[in-house]
C-alpha cells in the first residue's frame, strides 16, 4: 500500500492555485485544496477540483508515432527522436535556421520553456519562437 | 507539536495495531494531509494549526473512505476533533467504514476555534490532547431568524448568486459519498450554467444535509465565493432536532430519521 | 503585454491576486473573471463584501456584472472610446491626480489634446453606453483610495489590443492608482504558465528576463553563456508562422504541447498551413487536432508526473511535483528536448529540472534569487534578483520599472471587421466555467465533459426570435472566413445584435469564423470581434 498527497500547482488557468494530488498505488485518485496557499486558500473552481481526471485518460498518449505511408504508426523513442533530429537538421542545412519555427507552451514547465528557446536560439540558431500568448 | 499524539500514534503503529495514521505532516512549507506508515517517522506530525487553530483541517475522513475501499481488510488511525468523531460515527451508521477497524486519536478544540466554529460539541468523547471546552450555540443562525423574510430571502438571494458551481462544497464533505449526486442531475439542476439556479441548487443540497451533516465546516472553508453554508446548514440540523430530536454522530445507534438507505427509521 | 511594458516598463500583473480584496474600486474589462480566473474572482467578491466599488465593462451580463454598481455593455471593440469618455470627465472634473502626474509620468499633455474632444456625449455615441453611465463609472473610479483595473483577453484580442492597453494605463496614471497595495493594473493571465513562458523567453524578439535579442550585449551575454552563435534578428509570431508555411518560406514547425487549430483564428487557414510544413512535430500528451496533421508525434508527461515550476499570472514561481510516474512509455518534455538537441549536436546534460533552474537564475536576473528550496511555502513572486530578495509583491513601487510612466495620446479606431447588410451580428468568443482553452484537458475530465459537453451560440431573445429560433435549435453560423453550426441557446446574457460563443469545441469551433486581422505591434489577432450572419438550420 502506498498512499501519498503530493503538493502541486494547479494547470487549468493562470491562477496558480495549489492543492494535493491524492495518489494510491501509483494511480491518482483525487484533488485536494491547499489550505495554506497565498492564493486559493484551501478552495478551488471546478477545473481544479477535477484536474486530477484527465490524467489517467485511456486517451493519452503513451508511445511515439511517426507517419509511414500516410498513417501515424506507433514507434520506438529512438527511433522517433532520431528522425526528428536528422529532419531538423537536414531542413536547417538545406534552407538555414530561419526556414525553422518552434512553438512553445504556456502549459509546461518554466524549465521546460527555457530549454526549448535554448535549443531553438543555440542549437538551431533561430529567434523564430512564440506560444499562445496571445490566445 | 502534540507529544501526546505523536506518542499514541507511535503505540499504535509499533505495535502494528494500525496499517497507517491518517493525519497532519508539516512539509514543504505548509501543513499536509499525510498518512503516517512508520513508528519513527513522526517528527512532522502535526494537529493542523498553522497561523490560527485549527486552519488547516482537512478532509481526513473522506480520505480515510478512500483507502478503507482500497484495503477492506486493514485499520487505520485517524486524527480526530470532535466533528470528525462525529463524521466516523455517522458514516459507520451508513455503513461506509468499519468503526471495529478505526482507531482514533482525539483531540479537544481549543475555545477559539470552538468560538470560530460555533460548535455544539468541540471535543470527541475521548481525547489525549487539548482540554474540554463548552460548546457554542450558533449565533450565525439566530442572527438571520431575526431578520424579515424579505431581508432572509435577498440576503441568501445574494448569496447564492455569487456560486461559481465549483462543486467544492460537495467535494471536500466528508458525508458525501453517493455515487450518484443529485446536483448533477439535469432534470433537477441545468448543467452548464452559473450561477447554477437559484435556489434550487443550494437548497438541494441543503435537504440533503439534513440528518447528514455533522458541522465540520470544510465546505464553508471551502468555498471560493464565502458562502456562508455551514450557517445554512446548521439551520437545517436545527430543524432536524427540533423535529426529530436528532443530532447526526453523536449517538451511533440512533438512525438518521431520514435514513433511506438504511431503510426506514424506527 | 507589449501595451503595459511600453507604459510601464513591465507587462506583468502589478499586484498580487490577494491585494485585490483591499481595492476600494475593482474596474473588471474584457475579463469574466467567475469563469475564466474563479480565484481572482474570490477576492472580487470579498472587495465587495467589505463595500468595494465594482465597475464592469463587458458587452455580456457576466456573473460580476449582476453584483456591480455599475455595468455597462458597450459596443464590441469600443474600449479606447469608453476609457478616453471616462478619462476626458476626470480632467474635466479635476479628479485626476496631478502630483502623481508631474512626478511620475511623461506624456500628459498629448494626451490632454487628444482627450479633449471625448466629452460623454461623443463616447457614448461610439460606446452605446449612456454619458451618465460615462460620468459614474469616471467618478467612481478616479475618487477611489485605492482603485484596480482588471482586465483580459476581452481588452487584447482586438486589432487595437495595444491601444487598449496603453489607454487603460493611463486611465490608472492620470488617476495615480498604480504602484500601492491593492492599487494597480492587472492582466490576467490565461494559460497556466503563459507568464512562464514569456519570462523564459519563449517570444520571437526577447531572450529570458524581457533581454532583447537585438541588443548586442544580450547577445554576447547569451553567446557565451550558451557557448552557441545566435541570431540578433527578431523570429516570427505564432500568426506569421502561419502565412509563412503557406506561403513556403517556412520549412518546419515544432509545436510543444499548443494546439492551433483550435486556439488559432480561421482553422481553415492554419489547416492549410500546417499541412504545407515539409515536417511537423507535434509533443502533447493527447492526440490533439494539431497533432492529428504531425510527421512525428512526441509523447509528453503531465504535470502531475514531473517537477517543476510555474509561474502564475501574478508573477509567483511555485513548484510542480512529481506525483506518479509518467503514463506509459509517455516522458516528461524537458526530457525529450534533452534528447533531440543532443542528437542533433547540441550538446545538453542535465539530470533534473532542479539543475535547469540553476542555469535559468544564472543568466534571468529577475529569477536571480529563485531555487527549488527558497519556493517551499508560499513561492516566491519577481523581481526576485538575489538568494536575500523576499520577491515583489506590487510593481512600480515608488519608480516605474520603465523609469517614468508614459503616457500615449490614442484616438479610438473601429474594429477591423464590422457589421453590415450581409453579416449583420456582431461575434465575440471566450470561456465557459468548466473548460479551458481548446479543452485537450477539461474535455478529457467526465465531470467537467458532462457539466458542459458541447458548444453553443448565446442569442438575445429578441434576435432569437425574429429569425425563428428557439433554445436547442441548431443554427448555422457563417463569417467571411467559414461557416459552422452550434446549438442555440436563447439568453438574455448577450444584447440585440451580439452573438457569443466558446471556444474550447473542436466540433463547433468558434474559429472557424474568426478573423485573423492583427493588431499591428503585438500581432494579436481579433478573436473578440467579427462579423456573423445566423440561419436557422431547417
Amino acid at each position: 500500500m502506498d498512499y501519498r498527497t503530493v503538493l502541486t500547482t494547479c494547470t487549468h488557468c493562470g491562477c496558480g492555485c495549489n492543492f494535493y494530488l491524492e495518489v494510491l498505488d501509483g494511480r491518482v485518485i483525487g484533488t485536494i485544496p491547499c489550505k495554506t496557499s497565498p492564493i486559493n486558500e484551501g478552495k478551488l473552481c471546478i477545473k481544479g477540483w477535477n484536474v486530477h481526471e484527465f490524467i489517467q485518460s485511456k486517451k493519452r498518449l503513451t508511445q511515439p508515432l511517426l507517419r509511414k505511408n500516410g498513417e501515424l504508426t506507433e514507434v520506438s523513442w529512438d527511433e522517433a527522436l532520431d528522425f526528428t533530429a536528422r529532419r531538423l537538421k537536414e531542413i536547417k542545412d538545406a534552407h538555414g535556421a530561419d526556414s525553422l519555427a518552434f512553438l512553445t507552451s504556456a502549459r509546461v514547465t518554466n524549465e521546460e520553456n527555457y530549454l526549448f528557446q535554448k535549443f531553438c536560439r543555440a542549437a538551431i540558431g533561430t529567434n523564430n519562437v512564440d506560444h499562445c500568448a496571445r490566445l | 507539536m502534540s507529544e501526546q499524539v505523536k506518542n499514541r500514534v507511535k503505540e499504535l503503529l509499533s505495535s502494528g495495531k494500525i496499517k497507517g495514521f491518517l493525519g497532519l505532516c508539516s512539509r514543504n512549507g505548509h501543513i499536509a494531509p499525510h498518512l503516517f506508515v512508520n513508528a519513527d517517522d513522526l517528527d512532522n506530525l502535526v494537529v493542523g494549526d498553522k497561523l490560527a487553530a485549527g486552519d488547516s483541517r482537512y478532509p481526513l475522513n473522506r480520505q480515510l473512505i478512500n483507502l478503507v475501499r482500497a484495503y477492506p481488510d486493514e485499520t487505520f488511525g485517524i486524527l480526530v476533533r470532535g466533528c470528525d468523531e462525529r463524521g466516523l460515527t455517522a458514516l459507520a451508521s451508513w455503513n461506509q467504514v468499519d468503526p471495529n477497524k478505526i482507531e482514533m486519536v482525539g483531540i479537544a478544540c481549543p475555545r477559539e476555534l470552538a468560538l470560530a466554529c460555533e460548535c455544539l460539541k468541540p471535543y470527541p468523547e475521548s481525547f489525549v490532547d487539548g482540554e474540554k471546552c463548552e460548546g457554542v450555540s450558533p449565533e450565525s443562525v439566530a442572527r438571520i431568524d431575526t431578520l424579515q423574510v424579505k431581508e432572509r430571502f435577498d440576503h441568501w438571494y445574494h448569496e447564492f448568486s455569487k456560486c461559481i458551481k465549483c462543486y467544492g462544497c460537495r467535494d471536500i464533505c466528508p458525508m458525501c459519498f453517493c455515487n450518484e449526486c443529485s446536483l448533477e442531475n439535469n432534470e433537477l439542476i441545468r448543467t452548464g450554467e452559473i450561477p447554477p439556479e437559484i435556489p434550487t441548487f443550494h437548497l438541494t443540497r441543503a435537504v440533503h444535509m439534513a440528518g447528514r451533516c455533522i458541522d465540520c465546516g470544510l465546505c464553508s472553508e471551502a468555498c471560493p465565493a464565502d458562502i456562508p453554508l455551514r450557517t445554512l446548514y446548521k439551520k437545517v440540523a436545527d430543524i432536524i432536532d427540533k423535529q426529530y430530536g436528532f443530532r447526526t454522530g453523536y449517538d451511533g445507534a440512533q438512525k438518521s430519521p431520514l435514513n433511506f438507505l438504511g431503510g426506514l427509521p424506527e | 503585454m507589449a501595451g503595459l511594458a511600453a507604459s510601464f516598463g513591465s507587462g506583468a500583473m502589478t499586484n498580487s491576486i490577494a491585494e485585490l480584496e483591499d481595492s476600494d474600486c475593482i474596474f473588471i474589462i474584457g475579463s469574466n473573471t467567475t469563469s475564466s480566473h474563479p480565484l481572482v474572482a474570490t477576492r472580487i467578491f470579498r472587495a465587495k463584501q467589505k463595500g468595494a466599488r465594482l465597475i464592469v465593462a463587458d458587452p455580456r451580463r457576466i456573473q460580476l456584472a449582476t453584483m456591480a454598481d455599475v455595468h455597462v455593455r458597450h459596443n464590441l471593440g469600443t474600449d479606447v472610446a469608453l476609457l478616453n469618455g471616462m478619462m476626458h470627465v476626470i480632467l474635466k472634473e479635476g479628479w485626476h491626480n496631478q502630483g502623481f502626474i508631474d512626478e511620475r509620468t511623461e506624456g500628459f499633455e498629448d494626451l490632454k489634446k487628444v482627450l479633449d474632444a471625448y466629452t460623454p456625449e461623443k463616447a457614448a455615441e461610439i460606446t452605446g453606453v449612456s454619458a451618465d453611465d460615462i460620468i459614474k463609472m469616471a467618478e467612481y473610479y478616479a475618487k477611489a483610495k485605492a482603485g484596480s483595473i482588471v482586465y483580459c483577453m476581452g481588452i487584447t484580442q482586438h486589432t487595437t489590443g495595444v491601444d487598449n492597453v496603453k489607454t487603460l494605463a493611463n486611465l490608472s496614471m492620470i488617476t495615480g492608482h498604480i504602484g500601492r497595495e491593492s492599487t494597480g493594473v492587472n492582466p490576467l493571465r490565461g494559460q497556466n504558465n503563459v507568464q512562464g513562458a514569456c519570462d523564459m523567453g519563449g517570444l520571437p524578439n526577447v531572450y529570458p528576463a524581457y533581454l532583447a535579442v537585438t541588443d548586442p550585449n544580450n547577445q554576447k551575454k547569451f553567446e557565451s553563456a550558451w557557448n552557441a552563435k545566435l541570431s540578433d534578428k527578431v523570429g516570427l509570431t505564432v500568426s506569421e508562422m502561419m502565412s509563412g508555411l503557406s506561403h513556403g518560406q517556412l520549412k518546419a514547425l515544432y509545436i510543444l504541447g499548443e494546439n492551433p487549430m483550435v486556439s488559432d483564428p480561421d482553422t481553415a487557414h492554419v489547416e492549410k498551413a500546417l499541412k504545407a510544413a515539409e515536417l511537423l512535430v507535434v509533443q502533447d500528451i493527447f492526440l490533439t487536432p494539431t497533432a492529428q496533421l504531425a510527421h512525428v508525434v512526441l509523447p509528453g508527461a503531465s504535470f502531475a508526473e514531473k517537477d517543476g515550476t510555474f509561474s502564475n499570472t501574478e508573477r509567483r514561481v511555485m513548484r510542480v511535483r512529481k506525483a506518479i510516474d509518467p503514463v506509459g512509455n509517455a516522458r516528461p518534455d524537458w526530457e525529450i528536448i534533452k534528447e533531440i538537441s543532443n542528437r542533433f549536436g547540441y550538446p545538453m546534460e542535465y539530470e533534473t529540472p532542479e539543475e535547469i533552474m540553476k542555469e535559468i537564475s544564472s543568466v534571468t536576473p529577475s529569477y536571480g534569487g529563485i531555487t527549488y528550496q527558497r519556493l517551499e511555502g508560499e513561492g516566491l513572486q519577481w523581481p526576485c534578483p538575489t538568494t536575500d530578495h523576499p520577491g515583489t509583491r506590487f510593481l512600480h513601487k515608488d519608480k516605474f520599472v520603465r523609469g517614468k510612466g508614459l503616457f500615449y495620446a490614442i484616438e479610438f479606431k473601429p474594429p477591423a471587421e464590422v457589421v453590415d447588410e450581409e453579416f449583420p451580428f456582431w461575434f465575440t468568443t471566450g470561456r465557459v466555467f468548466a473548460h479551458y482553452h481548446t479543452g485537450t484537458m477539461t474535455r478529457n475530465c467526465p465531470t467537467l465533459d458532462s457539466e458542459i459537453h458541447e458548444g453553443f451560440l448565446e442569442v438575445n431573445p429578441g434576435d432569437a426570435e425574429g429569425l425563428g429560433l428557439r433554445h436547442g435549435d441548431a443554427v448555422s453560423v457563417s463569417s467571411r472566413r467559414g461557416q459552422m453550426t452550434a446549438k442555440t441557446m436563447v439568453t438574455d446574457r448577450v444584447d440585440k445584435g451580439v452573438v457569443f460563443m466558446p471556444f474550447h469545441f473542436i466540433e463547433s469551433s468558434a474559429n472557424v469564423l474568426t478573423n485573423t486581422a492583427l493588431d499591428p505591434v503585438c500581432k494579436i489577432p481579433e478573436l473578440k470581434v467579427c462579423a456573423v450572419k445566423l440561419e436557422k438550420v431547417a
